[in-house]
């Protein structure tokens, strides 16, 4: 019984539900027909698109740079982190850090008594981009391991400044910077010279590594020139100790302030050239200016007689690296004077280091890379400098004057390996012209382990 | 190698000029570098090469790595490639373009964005032009073919490095394709 009104109810809905299908049928086919009109558009777009790829004027089909594609760490490329800032580039977002490191072995040939192992420098670096023209830089450097009222090292902020670009090859730059003088003085890594240590003539004549606070600008030119020039603070003079040997190891360095509370009544001017037109070769001269009186007679605490308030340092160099093909040679030549000594080394009188009139030296250097396999590669150097910390010291009353200092001579002969371009063992054997243990001056054999990264 | 027309957008060779906004570190656009290395190109069409584990290898490439790659058109002929891609120089990144003809040699370097604070000589046109002629089957390495720059090491040998990369993925890629 039940069965005849189920069968009619089935019949109900059937009949209810066939106008409905139909609708849909309608509605399907009108969708239908609108993605035919669509589809026939679209082609006739391609078709308009093809027609003008073979047009005469030139067209660019661009995408804008996108994440960025390759990233080389150290030696190797490497994939970009999905942070890294399309805006700066940077590989941690707008900071990056970089550093260095340096370990030397000293062993004199006729002290080895003397022989020493040290940290000599642990580094930090950053770099952070506000925006796409202005960043800070910064490096932070440990020197001897560790730094404390006890220990020998040193903590030191060695350069932070800031630097902003007016245009693609104009800059300015304010802070604690590096002078640009000399081959090492900005670009002191030591993967970046030959030799555990650093030549003399860039340590005691020009004291690497040098810094000043103050302003600057660079620039370049599509010709191969760069250049800077800087304001800054200067050397003191008030600081001169001539009981001390450190005058007579590096004149400057023993008065350099490092922005360190530095007297800053007398500015220093640099300024520095440099051409690289042809690959391979860079020539180039800087000089730095300056009273470095500093006023000291009229500081608080000062000096009141001190009587070189208006000494000047003219400090000049010019330098010119080759490299090609296997072989790398430089040269550089640096000369300083210092004026108005006379009466300040009057009254140091009989103390063991007056203030040089004049300083200079130079060096000449081969280096050949000897073997070279994967990343690896032993580069053989010979060195030959010579340097003089007091090559002339003002003219005193008879009988009061000081003798020039005996001109030093060093060849240094080695090699450095690298492991990779990052990575440096050097060896190397120093020959003195003389010795003078006081001045560290003396042949001997170093060691050295340095990186970059 | 898959070959994608994404868009074919005819721009305008002076259009073209304002589609990057100009800033301090850039040097060049990809549409300004386009045009220097391809004076008579009708098209440029975005190619999106084929870059599995194997290929990457082949090429000393790491995981990941896709540059950015056009080929250069005048009609049905092809002129040439230009690929646009990045290395760290010391610690920050340059973007650069690699021009190569139509049988893989290279037409011209250019830099288009430097941002280090020190080595942006690598701009110097005498050193990109040590690139010129370059193919696979020259070492391009630096302090080989390719000279240095003094104090600019960092950012000449990886710039070397991406170039030598680029020229590989021309060999073992985009030429078969």
């Amino acid at each position: 019984m039940l069965r005849v009104p189920l069968t009619l109810a089935v019949a109900a809905c059937l009949a209810l539900a066939s106008p409905a299908t139909r609708a849909d049928e309608a509605s399907l086919k009108a969708e239908v027909d609108a993605l035919r009109a669509e589809v026939a558009a679209l082609k006739s777009e391609v078709e308009q698109m093809h027609a003008q790829q073979v047009a005469p004027a030139p067209r660019v089909v661009e995408t804008p740079p996108q994440a960025p594609a390759t990233v080389a760490t150290g030696n190797e490329s490497t994939p970009a982190p999905a942070s890294a800032s399309a805006s700066t580039g940077s590989a941690f977002g707008n900071t990056s850090l970089w550093g260095y490191g340096q370990l030397d072995y000293n062993r004199p040939t006729a002290r080895p008594g003397d022989a020493r192992a040290d940290l000599t420098r642990a580094v930090i670096g950053f770099n952070h981009q506000f925006n796409e023209t202005t960043r800070v830089y910064g490096e932070l450097e440990w020197e001897h391991a560790i730094a404390s009222a006890e220990d020998a090292g040193e903590s030191e902020v060695e350069q932070l400044y800031i630097e902003h670009a007016l245009g693609p090859q104009l800059g300015v730059r304010a802070g604690l910077m590096l002078v640009p003088i000399g081959l090492v003085n900005e670009h002191h890594e030591p993967t970046n010279f030959y030799g555990v240590e650093r030549n003399f003539v860039e340590t005691a004549i020009i004291p690497s590594t040098w810094r000043e606070g103050g302003f600057a600008a660079y620039g370049s030119t599509d010709s191969g020139f760069n250049w800077n020039l800087g304001l800054t603070t200067g050397s003191d003079l008030g600081k001169w100790d001539p009981t001390s040997d450190e005058g007579r190891l590096s004149p400057l360095g023993s008065i350099h302030q490092e922005l360190q509370l530095a007297n800053a009544h007398d500015p220093s001017v640099f300024a520095g050239l440099n051409w690289q037109g042809v690959p391979g070769l860079n020539i180039g001269a800087a000089v730095v200016t300056g009273k470095i009186g500093q006023a000291t007679s009229r500081q608080t605490g000062g000096d009141a007689n001190f009587p070189a308030n208006d000494s000047r340092l003219v400090l000049g160099e010019v330098h010119s690296r080759w490299q090609t093909g296997p072989f790398d040679f430089a040269a550089l030549y640096t000369r300083g004077e210092i004026s108005d000594t006379r009466d300040l080394n009057l009254s140091f009188l009989g103390q063991p280091t007056p203030v040089p009139k004049a300083f200079w030296g130079g060096y000449v250097q081969g280096a050949w890379r000897a073997l070279e396999w994967n990343e690896s590669r032993l580069m053989p150097f010979v060195r030959y400098e010579r340097f003089n910390t007091g090559a002339e010291y003002a003219s005193q009353p008879q009988g009061l004057g000081t003798p020039a200092l005996p001109t030093q001579r060093v060849w240094t002969v080695g090699a450095n390996y690298y492991l990779n371009p990052n990575v440096v063992f050097k060896i190397d054997y120093q020959d003195f012209g003389y010795d003078d243990a006081l001045l560290n001056y003396g042949n001997r054999f170093d060691l050295g382990i340095g990186f970059e990264f | 190698m898959a070959l994608q027309v994404r868009w074919l957008i005819p721009i305008g060779a002076g259009a073209a000029s304002i589609a990057h906004v100009a800033c301090a570190t850039q040097y060049m656009s990809v549409a300004q570098a386009q045009r220097a290395a391809f004076p008579d190109a009708s098209a440029f069409v975005v190619t999106t090469p084929t870059l599995d584990a194997a290929t990457l290898e082949s090429i000393d490439a790491p995981a990941g790595w896709m540059p950015q790659v056009w080929q250069a058109r005048n009609g049905d002929k092809l002129l040439g490639w230009l690929m646009v891609d990045r290395v760290i120089g010391k610690s920050e990144l340059i973007t650069y373009a690699l021009a190569l003809d139509s049988g893989g040699a290279v037409i011209a370097l250019d830099v288009l964005d430097y941002r280090e604070s020190h080595g942006g000589e690598i701009r110097l046109s005498a050193w990109r032009r040590q690139f010129e002629g370059k193919t696979a089957t020259d070492p391009v390495k630096l302090n080989h073919d390719i000279k240095n720059i003094s104090g600019a090491t960092l950012s000449c040998r990886h710039v070397t490095q991406g170039v030598h990369r680029l020229l590989l993925l021309y060999d073992h890629v985009l030429r078969a394709g």
